[in-house]
């Protein structure tokens, strides 16, 4: 079972208890919570925030596509996938993703969690423009998709 | 013909809309409408090489949500969304 949503910081935030919430609803006996949160330094540069931006209808696309390769690829049939990601401005320390998964055993659950988040840094059309203190915001370098 | 060009992440700096659009005489392969997107960039700003940079390194898609190739071919009046370099998560 898999649930992704894009959320927009303008109308609510990510609440890690929903995803608590649907893991507990799986009743399998492993799972992981990942979060990714706005950190203070990048590149020695003082960050202040973060705006997220996001081709939401690609964006869920590549989540459902990365969410069945699991089965194909991996061989995790029975699982259960939580996937939210942040759309507009965040502050410093506020969450910008959560990926929480369950599984039958652990072996499982750290490698589909662990799958998921790279693929995501692959593939999913969301771009990020830090803010800093004294300085111009600027729209962070990222990777060409491959289209292959 | 007219292609309503979406904008994300860095090639939102582009405008101040969401869009850029371009009227094209007849149809258009994705690698000469990038050629085109390039020169309009070049027209309005000053040959802003980052600008060029972007265009050159994006992909893009088409208005049923597909990533397209440089070969896919715009025949009629659509949107199509410029994707950059990526780096989310």
């Amino acid at each position: 079972m898999l649930h992704s949503k894009i959320i927009d910081t303008k109308r609510e935030k990510i609440d890690i208890s929903k995803a608590e919430l649907f893991i507990k609803s799986s009743s399998y006996g492993a799972s992981i919570f990942f979060t990714g949160t706005v950190r203070n330094i990048n590149e020695n540069k003082e960050v202040t925030g973060m705006t997220y931006d996001s081709h939401d209808e690609l964006v869920l696309k590549s989540f459902e596509e990365i969410y069945r390769e699991t089965s194909d690829k991996l061989k995790i049939i029975d699982k259960a996938v939580f996937i939210e990601h942040i759309k507009g401005y965040v502050e410093l320390g506020e969450i910008s993703i959560v990926i929480a998964v369950a599984c039958k055993h652990r072996d499982q659950a750290y490698v589909l969690s662990r799958y998921i988040i790279e693929e995501i840094k692959k593939r999913s059309p969301i771009w990020k423009k830090e803010h800093y203190k004294n300085k111009q915001s600027e729209w962070l370098k990222g990777n060409t998709i491959n289209i292959n | 013909m007219k292609i309503k060009l979406e904008l994300f992440g860095a090639s939102r700096d582009f405008s101040n809309k969401d869009f850029l659009e371009f009227n094209i005489k007849d149809k258009i392969e994705i690698k000469d409408f990038r050629k085109e997107i390039i020169n309009y960039l070049a027209k309005n700003f000053k040959d802003n090489e980052n600008f060029k940079k972007i265009v050159k390194a994006s992909v893009f898609c088409s208005e049923d949500n597909t990533i397209v190739g440089d070969n896919y071919k715009i025949s009629k009046d659509q949107k199509i969304g410029i994707i950059p370099p990526i780096g989310g998560g």
